[in-house]
Protein backbone atom coordinates (compact mmCIF):
# COMPACT_ATOMS: atom_id res chain seq x y z
CA UNK A 1 0.00 0.00 0.00
CA UNK A 2 2.59 2.45 1.04
CA UNK A 3 5.03 1.05 -1.82
CA UNK A 4 2.07 1.85 -4.27
CA UNK A 5 1.38 5.29 -2.73
CA UNK A 6 5.64 5.99 -3.05
CA UNK A 7 5.06 5.71 -6.80
CA UNK A 8 2.47 7.92 -7.41
CA UNK A 9 4.00 10.56 -4.83
CA UNK A 10 7.11 10.06 -7.17
CA UNK A 11 5.37 10.83 -10.09
CA UNK A 12 3.58 13.83 -9.08
CA UNK A 13 7.03 15.04 -7.51
CA UNK A 14 8.89 14.55 -11.24
CA UNK A 15 5.82 16.02 -12.56
CA UNK A 16 6.16 19.15 -10.16
CA UNK A 17 9.59 19.52 -11.23
CA UNK A 18 8.64 19.47 -15.12
CA UNK A 19 6.07 21.96 -14.58
CA UNK A 20 8.79 24.35 -12.61
CA UNK A 21 10.83 23.95 -16.26
CA UNK A 22 7.76 24.37 -18.48
CA UNK A 23 5.33 26.84 -16.59
CA UNK A 24 5.22 30.21 -18.52
CA UNK A 25 5.01 32.22 -15.41
CA UNK A 26 6.95 32.35 -12.49
CA UNK A 27 4.32 32.37 -9.85
CA UNK A 28 3.34 28.93 -11.69
CA UNK A 29 7.01 27.86 -11.65
CA UNK A 30 6.28 28.26 -7.65
CA UNK A 31 3.18 26.20 -7.49
CA UNK A 32 4.71 23.15 -9.22
CA UNK A 33 7.50 23.98 -6.56
CA UNK A 34 5.30 23.38 -4.05
CA UNK A 35 3.87 20.22 -5.37
CA UNK A 36 7.30 18.66 -5.67
CA UNK A 37 7.75 19.85 -1.98
CA UNK A 38 4.82 18.20 -0.46
CA UNK A 39 5.13 14.99 -2.36
CA UNK A 40 8.89 14.82 -1.13
CA UNK A 41 7.86 15.66 2.35
CA UNK A 42 5.20 12.26 2.20
CA UNK A 43 8.14 10.53 0.70
CA UNK A 44 10.20 11.23 3.52
CA UNK A 45 7.01 10.82 5.72
CA UNK A 46 6.76 7.00 4.02
CA UNK A 47 10.74 6.19 4.61
CA UNK A 48 10.60 6.85 7.91
CA UNK A 49 12.00 10.03 8.59
CA UNK A 50 9.49 11.91 10.62
CA UNK A 51 11.53 14.96 11.32
CA UNK A 52 12.91 15.93 8.48
CA UNK A 53 9.55 15.54 6.34
CA UNK A 54 8.29 18.59 8.98
CA UNK A 55 11.32 20.38 8.18
CA UNK A 56 10.68 19.97 4.98
CA UNK A 57 7.37 21.37 5.30
CA UNK A 58 8.51 24.52 7.35
CA UNK A 59 11.50 25.36 5.92
CA UNK A 60 10.69 25.00 1.89
CA UNK A 61 7.42 25.30 1.41
CA UNK A 62 6.94 27.73 4.61
CA UNK A 63 9.89 30.18 4.34
CA UNK A 64 11.92 29.13 1.21
CA UNK A 65 9.25 29.23 -1.64
CA UNK A 66 7.65 32.31 0.44
CA UNK A 67 10.11 34.31 0.10
CA UNK A 68 10.30 33.47 -3.62
CA UNK A 69 6.72 34.43 -3.96
CA UNK A 70 7.96 37.39 -1.68
CA UNK A 71 10.24 38.60 -4.75
CA UNK A 72 8.38 37.12 -7.72
CA UNK A 73 5.42 40.14 -6.29
CA UNK A 74 7.51 42.80 -5.03
CA UNK A 75 9.36 42.76 -8.60
CA UNK A 76 6.12 42.18 -10.41
CA UNK A 77 7.61 39.38 -12.85
CA UNK A 78 4.35 37.66 -12.87
CA UNK A 79 3.28 40.54 -15.36
CA UNK A 80 5.99 41.93 -16.82
CA UNK A 81 9.97 41.52 -16.32
CA UNK A 82 9.87 37.36 -17.99
CA UNK A 83 8.65 37.33 -21.63
CA UNK A 84 6.19 34.95 -20.79
CA UNK A 85 3.02 36.80 -19.97
CA UNK A 86 0.67 35.66 -16.44
CA UNK A 87 -2.42 35.00 -17.99
CA UNK A 88 -5.80 34.66 -15.94
CA UNK A 89 -7.71 33.86 -18.82
CA UNK A 90 -8.55 30.55 -18.48
CA UNK A 91 -10.08 31.00 -14.96
CA UNK A 92 -12.33 33.77 -15.96
CA UNK A 93 -15.18 31.39 -17.63
CA UNK A 94 -17.79 30.27 -15.49
CA UNK A 95 -16.99 26.19 -16.08
CA UNK A 96 -12.97 26.68 -15.01
CA UNK A 97 -14.85 28.01 -11.54
CA UNK A 98 -16.83 25.30 -11.29
CA UNK A 99 -13.97 23.47 -12.05
CA UNK A 100 -11.80 24.74 -9.63
CA UNK A 101 -14.25 24.69 -6.85
CA UNK A 102 -14.95 20.87 -6.73
CA UNK A 103 -10.98 20.40 -6.70
CA UNK A 104 -11.17 22.22 -3.68
CA UNK A 105 -14.26 20.39 -2.60
CA UNK A 106 -12.28 16.67 -3.44
CA UNK A 107 -9.23 17.93 -1.90
CA UNK A 108 -11.36 18.96 1.31
CA UNK A 109 -12.72 15.82 1.59
CA UNK A 110 -9.93 13.85 0.75
CA UNK A 111 -7.44 16.26 3.50
CA UNK A 112 -10.99 15.22 6.44
CA UNK A 113 -10.35 11.35 4.85
CA UNK A 114 -6.56 11.03 5.50
CA UNK A 115 -6.34 12.57 8.63
CA UNK A 116 -9.41 10.11 9.60
CA UNK A 117 -7.19 7.61 8.68
CA UNK A 118 -4.26 8.85 10.09
CA UNK A 119 -5.43 8.86 13.45
CA UNK A 120 -6.67 5.37 13.03
CA UNK A 121 -3.43 4.52 12.21
CA UNK A 122 -2.13 6.48 15.02
CA UNK A 123 -4.21 4.42 17.31
CA UNK A 124 -2.60 0.72 16.10
CA UNK A 125 1.15 0.41 17.23
CA UNK A 126 2.92 2.19 14.41
CA UNK A 127 5.35 -1.34 12.55
CA UNK A 128 5.06 -0.53 9.42
CA UNK A 129 7.51 2.72 9.43
CA UNK A 130 9.26 3.65 13.06
CA UNK A 131 11.18 6.65 13.10
CA UNK A 132 14.44 6.41 11.84
CA UNK A 133 15.31 10.15 12.99
CA UNK A 134 14.37 10.37 16.79
CA UNK A 135 15.10 13.88 17.34
CA UNK A 136 16.76 12.26 20.88
CA UNK A 137 19.45 10.92 18.09
CA UNK A 138 19.65 14.13 16.09
CA UNK A 139 19.91 16.39 18.85
CA UNK A 140 23.25 13.63 20.65
CA UNK A 141 24.72 13.74 17.33
CA UNK A 142 24.50 16.95 16.32
CA UNK A 143 25.67 18.57 19.22
CA UNK A 144 28.46 15.28 19.95
CA UNK A 145 29.59 14.00 16.89
CA UNK A 146 28.42 16.91 13.88
CA UNK A 147 29.39 19.76 16.63
CA UNK A 148 31.61 21.32 14.29
CA UNK A 149 29.74 21.25 10.60
CA UNK A 150 26.78 22.29 13.13
CA UNK A 151 28.85 25.62 14.34
CA UNK A 152 30.00 25.83 10.71
CA UNK A 153 26.70 26.10 9.24
CA UNK A 154 26.04 28.59 12.14
CA UNK A 155 28.69 30.68 10.80
CA UNK A 156 27.61 30.32 7.04
CA UNK A 157 24.18 31.84 8.65
CA UNK A 158 24.97 34.17 10.23
CA UNK A 159 27.45 35.40 7.01
CA UNK A 160 24.04 35.28 5.07
CA UNK A 161 22.48 37.46 7.53
CA UNK A 162 25.21 39.84 7.15
CA UNK A 163 26.04 39.64 3.16
CA UNK A 164 22.00 40.20 2.84
CA UNK A 165 22.18 43.46 4.90
CA UNK A 166 25.04 44.53 2.74
CA UNK A 167 23.84 43.93 -0.55
CA UNK A 168 20.04 45.72 0.79
CA UNK A 169 22.15 48.94 2.37
CA UNK A 170 24.46 49.33 -0.92
CA UNK A 171 21.46 50.04 -2.61
CA UNK A 172 20.17 52.57 0.05
CA UNK A 173 23.62 54.50 0.15
CA UNK A 174 23.12 54.69 -3.62
CA UNK A 175 19.62 56.20 -3.61
CA UNK A 176 20.46 58.65 -0.59
CA UNK A 177 22.02 61.12 -2.67
CA UNK A 178 18.27 61.91 -4.19
CA UNK A 179 16.22 61.60 -1.02
CA UNK A 180 18.51 63.40 1.29
CA UNK A 181 15.65 64.34 3.78
CA UNK A 182 14.27 60.33 4.32
CA UNK A 183 16.45 59.96 7.10
CA UNK B 1 7.66 1.06 2.97
CA UNK B 2 9.03 -1.73 0.86
CA UNK B 3 10.21 0.16 -1.82
CA UNK B 4 13.84 -0.58 -2.75
CA UNK B 5 16.11 1.96 -2.14
CA UNK B 6 17.34 2.11 -6.11
CA UNK B 7 14.09 3.45 -6.78
CA UNK B 8 14.57 6.26 -4.23
CA UNK B 9 17.68 7.35 -5.66
CA UNK B 10 16.03 6.95 -9.27
CA UNK B 11 13.66 9.10 -8.35
CA UNK B 12 16.79 11.41 -7.07
CA UNK B 13 18.45 11.42 -9.87
CA UNK B 14 15.08 12.08 -12.05
CA UNK B 15 14.87 15.29 -9.91
CA UNK B 16 17.99 16.23 -10.45
CA UNK B 17 18.23 16.03 -14.18
CA UNK B 18 14.93 17.65 -14.35
CA UNK B 19 17.16 20.45 -11.95
CA UNK B 20 19.70 20.69 -13.94
CA UNK B 21 17.68 20.71 -17.42
CA UNK B 22 15.76 24.26 -16.17
CA UNK B 23 18.82 25.22 -15.05
CA UNK B 24 20.27 25.49 -18.60
CA UNK B 25 16.92 26.12 -20.31
CA UNK B 26 15.26 29.12 -18.69
CA UNK B 27 16.06 32.22 -18.41
CA UNK B 28 14.30 33.80 -16.00
CA UNK B 29 16.96 34.03 -12.93
CA UNK B 30 13.85 33.37 -10.29
CA UNK B 31 13.35 29.91 -12.30
CA UNK B 32 16.86 29.35 -12.37
CA UNK B 33 17.24 29.72 -8.63
CA UNK B 34 14.21 27.33 -8.33
CA UNK B 35 16.12 24.81 -10.47
CA UNK B 36 18.74 25.21 -7.83
CA UNK B 37 16.48 24.34 -4.92
CA UNK B 38 15.31 21.32 -6.79
CA UNK B 39 18.55 19.86 -7.38
CA UNK B 40 19.50 20.40 -3.66
CA UNK B 41 16.25 18.97 -2.44
CA UNK B 42 17.33 15.57 -5.10
CA UNK B 43 20.61 15.39 -3.10
CA UNK B 44 18.55 15.47 0.34
CA UNK B 45 16.40 12.39 -1.05
CA UNK B 46 19.75 11.03 -2.20
CA UNK B 47 20.94 11.35 1.51
CA UNK B 48 17.57 10.52 3.17
CA UNK B 49 17.65 7.11 0.53
CA UNK B 50 21.36 6.20 1.91
CA UNK B 51 20.53 6.76 5.77
CA UNK B 52 17.56 4.98 5.24
CA UNK B 53 19.50 1.88 3.60
CA UNK B 54 22.28 1.88 6.20
CA UNK B 55 19.47 1.95 9.28
CA UNK B 56 18.30 -0.98 6.97
CA UNK B 57 21.53 -2.72 7.27
CA UNK B 58 21.57 -1.80 10.99
CA UNK B 59 24.25 0.38 10.73
CA UNK B 60 24.19 4.37 12.03
CA UNK B 61 20.82 5.42 10.09
CA UNK B 62 21.19 9.28 11.51
CA UNK B 63 23.64 10.73 8.99
CA UNK B 64 21.57 10.73 6.56
CA UNK B 65 19.34 13.15 7.71
CA UNK B 66 22.09 14.99 9.81
CA UNK B 67 23.37 16.02 6.44
CA UNK B 68 20.09 16.68 4.95
CA UNK B 69 19.31 19.27 7.69
CA UNK B 70 22.80 21.26 6.93
CA UNK B 71 21.98 20.79 3.19
CA UNK B 72 18.26 22.22 4.13
CA UNK B 73 20.23 25.15 5.93
CA UNK B 74 22.27 25.75 2.83
CA UNK B 75 19.97 25.91 0.67
CA UNK B 76 18.00 28.55 2.73
CA UNK B 77 21.37 30.58 3.08
CA UNK B 78 21.55 30.46 -0.52
CA UNK B 79 18.02 31.27 -1.41
CA UNK B 80 18.33 34.13 0.65
CA UNK B 81 21.45 35.43 -0.84
CA UNK B 82 20.45 34.75 -4.31
CA UNK B 83 17.05 36.66 -3.94
CA UNK B 84 18.85 39.45 -2.39
CA UNK B 85 21.10 39.28 -5.65
CA UNK B 86 17.87 39.13 -7.68
CA UNK B 87 16.74 42.26 -6.36
CA UNK B 88 19.65 44.24 -6.84
CA UNK B 89 20.07 43.14 -10.65
CA UNK B 90 16.69 43.89 -11.58
CA UNK B 91 17.25 47.36 -9.95
CA UNK B 92 20.38 47.74 -12.25
CA UNK B 93 18.98 45.88 -15.37
CA UNK B 94 15.52 46.53 -14.78
CA UNK B 95 15.40 42.88 -15.61
CA UNK B 96 15.42 39.32 -14.08
CA UNK B 97 16.74 38.03 -17.17
CA UNK B 98 20.35 36.01 -17.22
CA UNK B 99 21.03 37.95 -20.54
CA UNK B 100 20.98 40.80 -18.69
CA UNK B 101 23.76 40.48 -16.84
CA UNK B 102 26.35 39.37 -19.42
CA UNK B 103 28.86 41.96 -19.44
CA UNK B 104 31.30 39.66 -18.18
CA UNK B 105 30.70 37.30 -21.23
CA UNK B 106 34.14 38.46 -22.79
Amino acid sequence: MSAILFYVLAVVALLGAAGVILAKSPMGSVISLLGTFFALAVIYLLAGFQFLAAAQILVYAGAILVLFLFVIMLLNLGAMGSRFELSFAPLQSGRARLAAAIAMALALIGLVAAQRASLKALAEPAADAPALDSLRGIALELFGRYSLPFQAVSVLLLATMVAVIVLAKRQRAGEHGSGEGAQ
Amino acid sequence: MNVPTEHLLYLSAGLFALGVLGFMVRRNVIVVLMCVELMLNAANLAFLAAGRQHALEGKDGLQGPIFAIFVITVAAAEAAVGLALIIALYRLKQSAETDAAAEMKG
